[in-house]
């Protein structure tokens, strides 16, 4: 078929492409103009075109910033440890609920377990105090009355990593369920009748079956995961975050949100985001990079 | 190629995309245009000022923060006889700061009169050339105004001999007094305690005695990291007599407050919380409460024993102390003045003589209205008639100070429920000299608390001391006082909660941070301004 006539046949799909293209243009391209008040001393009365160019100091500054270091430190650390506690989460739910067999039971655990995830971290916060505070937190509360130490789950900073990661788990897990859920409904079912017919027990069904079929979307969540380790939401951090536990709970999007909105340093705070976008690709492209090599899949 | 075949479906749903497409390139088109030319006239040829307000999301019912009683009044006395159209512009109180900014950077859409409390933001704004120069309009158009304000308090909005900023007037200095439930030490048979050693006492006898049969969730001392709190402590840890150079040295002024961290005595100062906290005796969760949310749950809950804070806070109707007599009648809480320096001194800040900074964006088109506005503000009755609402019905007068009718109903004290946001140029109630003053200030408070309220007030305006000021901006306070803000919470939260034989460890390792995270430079930058003598008396 021709260019133009398959064009003519297929209009309304490329029609109904513009508004995601637009999308793209209008919030993730257009705002790339402002990259270069990285490279300006910019004053906001001025305009970026009126702000002076000055070169790569805001880089130096930023670089020789201690609090830079602690926070990227931590960032890491946060996503390193929620990668490592709240990404395999989804997946053992999700298989789970596979393998249940009444619909009913199905159903209503996936409702409850998506909730969470449309509660806002404000909300999620609030909760968290109340649950965990050691003087009014109800779990200390009945742990104190059976004559224990009060635990400081959000006051010391290790305990906070735990408060931290288990709350994430609990509030993306159910909805981390849906993509794995939607792409088991792929595996083809002839596969675990034949291996019932060979004697293969539930686990094996899984490890043999369930497991390489989830493969792929693994990957691609896994490789997407890896691109957002140097970024990290604002509001977990921040709404579960409190002075005691600053020395973990500091990431890269509060010291952003700092300099920038509360001091007007505009400047640094680009160049923290300009840092973040470089090092987020060259982690994409590594993380592909070594997907093709290992397993040949990948997502470029 | 099934979906292919339900070609009606596809149409349908085209014409809604298209729908959608057009009606989201209007709103584009909307959002550019009404930047470049936000807000000049309106339809029947009034001039538009826009005016921003503080929402702290307490509108009563009937009322939103932009049309509501008093926004109607500037509208009727102000906005009509000069072809204005007063509108305002709402941002929520506690983000301030940050959507100031957002505003300011926008350009076109920023109000044309705009405010903060932050003397750094302001400093920054004049410097780098947002600010219209007022130094002429105000002369021109703003003589009640000046009149009002008086040269002491103008001259905190100049900078380099311009007028940048019409700081508001403050009507009444005094910050804190602390709080001590009576029926605690009346139980205890203990006097009311006079010093910081005997406040100590007194704390472990709360602690170990329980006169209120709080059981173990009693807080003897409540703490928050708000620095009403903690202020008055570790300012009575100060070593006194401070040299001059010491004053304006080694305090640092973040936001808009004077911090002792560097001044002798203020490591004695952590040290005693860390003493009181790891003996049971603070708010064990108190670097949590950032809003003193939890500290007012504590009083009124009957749990807390002793705390400071503003001196009018706990006194208004529905305030801690009202819940707390409610929760249980045998409760009284007294106003004390207790913590001592070693000159035997209850040495308290102040607040300084302005308030807020009022400012016009350089971008604004509408400075001389703007000005007018103020200038209207100032002048006649109409202080009075927005802080106050309409005499007889809100207030009656009595010796020139208007008193607030305790049975004046639901919708008629609703009508000035904002009065302290819109009435941006003067902080508190401004009846006439700092005495009326003083006495507005505690007849707003429920009459069964004024006795209590006045001998808090007495107490907030005793042996104070007032803000250090440079007259020059110190630029690295500008720079790095928020993140030094941060800094310093954890500073106080961490040497307070460490167990005692790592606080000398965890103070030096914390204070080190925060000097090498703006701190020196803080430093360097105040003890050069002062040999240089830069700084007001």
């Amino acid at each position: 078929m021709k260019t133009s006539t398959y064009l003519r046949r297929y209009w309304q799909l490329y029609f109904l492409l513009i508004l995601p293209l637009a999308y793209f243009a209008i919030f993730k391209y257009g705002p790339m103009y402002g990259v270069q008040i990285a490279f300006k001393d910019f004053n906001f009365f001025q305009g970026i075109n009126g702000s002076e160019w000055i070169g790569w100091d805001g880089f130096r500054e930023v670089f020789q910033n201690q609090d830079f270091y602690r926070t990227l430190r931590n960032t890491l650390m946060l996503n390193i440890l929620d990668l490592i506690v709240s990404f395999p989460a989804p997946l053992i739910l999700a298989i789970m609920l596979y393998e249940v067999k009444a619909l009913w039971f199905k159903k209503l655990s996936q409702t409850i377990l998506y909730i969470p995830h449309f509660i806002s971290w404000v909300i999620i916060g609030g909760i968290v105090y109340q649950v965990f505070g050691t003087q009014s937190g109800f779990i200390n509360n009945l742990w104190v009355s059976m004559g224990f130490q009060p635990i400081p789950f959000l006051t010391d900073p290790n305990y906070w990593l735990i408060t931290y990661l288990l709350t994430g788990v609990w509030q993306s897990a159910g909805w981390g369920t849906i993509l794995y859920l939607a792409a088991l409904t792929g595996i083809n079912k002839e596969l675990y009748e034949a291996a019932e017919v060979d004697g293969a027990t539930r686990m094996r069904r899984i490890w043999h079956i369930t497991l390489p079929g989830l493969r792929p979307t693994i990957i691609t969540l896994l490789i997407i995961n890896l691109g957002n380790m140097v970024t990290i939401g604002f509001e977990r951090p921040y709404v579960i975050g409190n002075v005691a536990v600053q020395e973990y709970s500091d990431v890269l999007s509060t010291f952003v949100y700092r300099i920038g909105l509360e001091s007007g340093q505009y400047t640094l705070a680009t160049v923290v985001g300009l840092f973040q976008a470089v090092v987020g690709l060259i982690f994409v492209l590594g993380a592909n990079f070594a997907a093709k090599k290992t397993t040949g899949e990948g997502i470029l | 190629m099934k979906a292919y075949s339900g070609k009606k479906w596809m149409k349908g749903l085209t014409g809604t995309m298209l729908a959608v497409m057009l009606a989201g390139t209007t709103v584009l088109a909307g959002c550019s245009s009404s930047g470049s030319d936000a807000g000049a006239t309106t339809a029947d040829g009034k001039s538009v000022l826009k005016v921003e307000v503080f929402d702290r999301g307490n509108s009563p019912a009937g009322s939103t923060i932009t049309n509501n009683y008093l926004t109607k009044l500037v509208n009727e006395r102000f906005g009509a006889p000069n072809k204005i159209d007063v509108q305002y512009v709402p941002i929520p109180r506690s983000e301030e700061l940050q959507k100031l900014n957002v505003l300011m950077a926008s350009g076109g859409d920023v109000p044309d009169i705009v405010f903060t409390y932050d003397q750094g933001t302001f400093n920054r704004y004049a410097q780098q050339g947002g600010l219209t120069d007022l130094t002429d309009l105000l002369n021109q158009y703003g003589p009640n105004l000046k009149k009002f304000l008086g040269d002491e308090t103008l001259a905190y909005g100049q900078l380099e001999g311009k007028q940048y900023a019409i700081p508001g007037k403050r009507s009444v200095l005094g910050k804190y007094a602390s709080f001590i439930r009576q029926d605690w030490l009346d139980a205890l048979k203990m006097p009311v305690p006079k010093t910081t050693d005997e406040l100590y006492t007194t704390l472990k006898a709360f602690k170990e005695k329980d006169p209120g049969k709080v059981g173990s969730g009693i807080i003897p001392f409540g703490m928050t990291i708000e620095p009403a709190q903690s202020e008055l402590l570790l300012w009575s840890f100060i070593k006194q007599p401070l040299t001059d150079e010491q004053k304006y040295t080694l305090s640092q002024k973040l936001g808009s407050r004077d911090y002792p961290i560097l001044l002798p005595g203020f490591k004695d100062g952590l040290k005693f919380m860390n003493k009181l906290y790891n003996e049971g005796m603070l708010s064990r969760d108190f670097s949590l409460d950032k809003d003193k949310k939890q500290l007012g749950q504590d009083i009124q809950n009957g749990k807390t024993g002793f705390f400071s804070e503003d001196a009018d806070n706990p006194f208004y109707a529905g305030s801690s102390y009202e819940n707390l007599q409610k929760n249980d009648k045998n409760a009284v809480l007294t106003p004390i003045d207790v913590f001592t320096n070693n000159e035997g001194k209850h040495i308290k800040p102040e607040y300084a003589p302005n308030g807020l900074y009022i400012m016009i964006p350089k971008s604004s088109t509408k400075a001389v209205e703007a000005i007018k506005y103020l200038d209207w503000m100032a002048s006649g009755t109409n202080v009075l008639d927005m802080q106050n609402g309409v005499e007889g019905e809100n207030y009656t007068m009595k010796d020139g100070i208007p008193i607030l009718k305790p049975d004046a109903p639901a919708d008629v004290t609703n009508r000035i429920y904002n009065y302290g946001d819109m009435v941006i140029i003067a902080n508190g109630k401004i009846v006439g000299t700092e005495e009326q003053n003083n006495e507005a200030y505690i007849a707003q408070i429920p009459e069964k608390y004024q006795a209590d309220m006045r001998k808090s007030v007495e107490i907030s305006n005793t042996e104070t001391f007032p803000p250090i000021n440079f007259n020059k901006p110190i630029d690295s306070e500008a720079k790095y006082g928020s993140a030094l803000q941060d800094k310093y919470d954890q500073l106080v939260v961490k040497a307070t909660m460490v167990s005692p034989d790592q606080f000398d460890a965890t103070y030096d390792s914390l204070l080190k941070d925060y000097m090498s995270s703006g701190g020196q430079a803080i430093l360097d930058e105040r003890t050069k301004a002062f040999q240089e003598g830069a700084y007001t008396k």
